[in-house]
C-alpha cells in the first residue's frame, strides 16, 4: 500500500502523470488555431498597500468579440494573483494546475510553497505549454502579483512565453492592449510619482484610465464604457475584490474627464 | 508454504490483537460540527501533527504509528487533489476519499498474511454548506468504515468510542458556538482517554488536565464561511485558553 508513497514529494505534475492525468498537451492539428478565445490587456500596478490588478472582460476569436464578461485576474492562493492575456483555454488549464500545485504542495508535504517556489512552477507551466504556443494555439503570457511578507511589500512578475521571468519594480501590462499603452507607464512615473506612493482609489484612477485607453487603440480590448473592469487587490490581509461602489464611482469619474 | 483457512483465520485475529493493544494507547480525536464549521480537537503528547487538511472541506485527523498516519494521510491527500483536478473540486467527497481510495486498499494490505498491518485508525470529516450536512467517517485499521453525522470519534478502544459518542451525540444536535463544541469535545476526548486506559480517577477534569501536563491541546476548525481558499485553520493558544480546564 505504501509503494508509492511520497514518491511524488509534493510534486503535482508527477502525481498527475501517475494517474493518467494529462493537462496542457498541444493539439497536433493546426486547424484549431482558427477557433479559441483571446483574452487581452491585463494590468498590475503597486499602490502604497500591496499590488492592485485590473483588466477589461472582453474575449475575442479572431475579429469577434467571444464574451464579454471574462474573467482574467484569478486567485492562486491567498497571498497570489495572476492575470492571464492571451489563449484563454491555455491559461486557464495553466491557472486550474497552478491552483492544485499550490494547494497539493502544501497539504502533502506540510509547508507552504515560498514564493520562489511559486513562480518557478509559473514557468515550469509555461514550459509545458511552449509546444502550444509554438504552433500559435495555446500561448499565454501571466503576470503574477504577491505580497511578500518577507519584505513586506507588493512584487510583481511578468513573464515571457518561454517561462523566463522578471520583476517589476512599478507595474505589469500583458496582451495587445498593453502594447498600445506601455509607455504611458514610465509617463505617469515619471510625472506623477511612483505607483507604490499611491493610494488604491489614485492607482485605481490611473489603471482605468489606461485600460480606457488601451480599448481605444486596440479592438481585442473591452475598456471600461460599456463593462465595469475587474479590479482585485493582494495586501498583507490577503486578496480582496475592490468594492464595486468604488470602482462604479471612478469608472464614472474617467469616463466623464 | 501452505495456508490452512485455520491459519488465515488465526492469522487475522494476531494481526487485530497487534494492532488493537498499539491502539488502546493512542490519543483520541474528536469531531464535532458547530455553527462555524467542524472543529476537530486531539492532546498530542509529542511534536508531531495528528490533524490534517486534505483537501477543500475535507479533513483527517488519526491515531496510531505516526509513519502509518502518515501513509493514510499521503494517499488521501494524492487522491483528492488528482480527482480534483480531472474533474473538479466539487468532485471530491469523503465518500470517495474513504470508500474507494482508502478502504479498498487497507482491506488488501490488512488481509495479506505477509504483510504488517497499518496501526492506525482515522477520523474523516467532511464540511457541509451548514452543520446538518458536515459528515465523518471513521476509517478502522482493516478497511471498515462507517459514517456519522454531526460529530464523530475515533478512540483506543470501541469502549473508549462509545463513551465518546454518548458524550456528544445529543449535544451536537443543538449545533452548538466554536468555543462550546471546544469544551464538549475536550471533554469527549478525556473521557475517551480514561476509558480507554481504564483510569480509575472519575472526574474527566482531572484526566484532562493531567494528560495536559505533558501534552498540548491540538484544535483545528473547518471554517464554513471563509474567504481563503484553505478553509482549515489551527486555533492559536489565545482561542483555546478560555476552553481548556484552570
Amino acid at each position: 500500500m505504501s509503494e508509492q508513497l511520497g514518491a511524488t514529494h509534493g510534486d503535482f505534475a508527477k502525481l498527475l502523470e501517475a494517474h493518467g492525468v494529462r493537462f496542457l498537451e498541444a493539439s497536433p492539428s493546426p486547424s484549431l488555431s482558427a477557433g479559441g478565445a483571446h483574452g487581452t490587456t491585463v494590468i498590475a500596478v503597486k499602490f502604497d498597500k500591496g499590488v492592485l490588478n485590473v483588466a477589461d472582460r472582453r474575449a475575442t476569436a479572431g475579429n469577434a468579440i467571444f464574451y464579454e464578461e471574462a474573467e482574467k485576474i484569478l486567485k492562486l492562493d491567498d497571498e497570489t494573483l495572476i492575470a492571464i492575456a492571451g489563449s484563454y483555454a491555455a491559461a486557464f488549464e495553466a491557472v486550474r494546475f497552478l491552483q492544485h500545485s499550490l494547494k497539493y504542495y502544501a497539504r502533502s508535504q506540510l509547508q507552504e510553497m515560498s514564493l520562489e517556489g511559486k513562480l518557478s512552477e509559473v514557468s515550469r507551466v509555461l514550459s509545458r505549454a511552449l509546444p502550444g504556443a509554438l504552433q500559435g494555439i495555446g500561448g499565454f503570457l501571466p503576470i503574477v502579483s504577491a505580497y511578500d511578507r518577507t519584505k513586506n511589500e507588493g512584487r510583481i512578475f511578468f513573464y515571457d512565453v518561454l517561462g523566463a521571468r522578471f520583476e517589476s519594480r512599478e507595474f505589469g501590462a500583458a496582451g495587445s492592449g498593453a502594447e498600445r499603452i506601455r509607455g504611458s507607464f514610465e509617463y505617469i512615473v515619471r510625472t506623477k510619482g511612483p505607483f507604490h506612493t499611491m493610494t488604491l482609489e489614485e492607482a485605481l484612477h490611473e489603471t482605468l484610465l489606461l485600460l480606457e485607453i488601451a480599448a481605444s487603440l486596440d479592438t481585442a480590448t473591452g475598456g471600461i464604457r460599456h463593462s465595469l473592469p475587474l479590479a482585485k487587490t493582494v495586501t498583507a490581509e490577503g486578496i480582496a475584490d475592490v468594492p464595486q461602489e468604488m470602482l462604479r464611482s471612478i469608472q464614472k469619474a474617467v469616463l466623464n474627464e | 508454504m501452505a495456508f490452512t483457512p485455520y491459519d488465515w483465520q488465526q492469522t487475522l485475529r494476531q494481526k487485530a490483537d497487534y494492532v488493537e493493544d498499539r491502539l488502546r494507547e493512542g490519543s483520541p480525536v474528536v469531531g464535532l460540527s458547530c455553527h462555524e464549521g467542524i472543529v476537530l480537537v486531539t492532546v498530542r503528547r509529542a511534536q508531531q501533527q495528528k490533524i490534517f487538511e486534505i483537501y477543500d472541506r475535507l479533513a483527517f485527523a488519526g491515531l496510531g504509528n505516526q509513519s502509518d498516519v502518515e501513509t493514510i494521510r499521503q494517499i488521501a491527500v494524492d487522491f483528492a487533489h488528482a480527482e480534483g483536478f480531472a474533474r473538479s473540486p466539487q468532485d471530491v467527497s469523503i465518500q470517495r476519499v474513504v470508500g474507494v481510495a482508502l478502504s479498498p486498499a487497507m482491506k488488501r494490505s490488512f488481509s495479506d498474511p505477509l504483510r504488517l498491518p497499518l496501526v492506525v485508525r482515522g477520523l474523516f470529516a467532511q464540511l457541509g454548506d451548514a452543520p446538518e450536512s458536515d459528515l465523518f467517517y471513521l476509517l478502522n485499521y482493516d478497511g471498515e468504515f462507517s459514517l456519522a453525522h454531526r460529530c464523530g470519534v475515533a478512540a483506543g478502544t470501541e469502549g473508549a468510542r462509545e463513551a465518546m459518542e454518548r458524550v456528544l451525540v445529543a449535544f451536537a444536535q443543538k449545533t452548538p458556538k466554536r468555543d462550546a463544541a471546544l469544551k464538549k469535545a475536550l471533554e469527549a476526548w478525556a473521557v475517551g482517554r480514561r476509558e480507554a486506559l481504564a483510569a480509575t480517577e472519575s472526574d474527566w477534569h482531572a484526566v484532562l488536565s493531567e494528560a495536559l501536563e505533558t501534552g498540548t491541546v491540538e484544535a483545528a476548525l473547518l471554517e464554513r464561511d471563509s474567504r481563503r481558499e484553505r478553509r482549515l485553520r489551527f486555533l492559536s493558544p489565545e482561542e483555546l485558553k478560555p476552553c481548556l480546564p484552570d
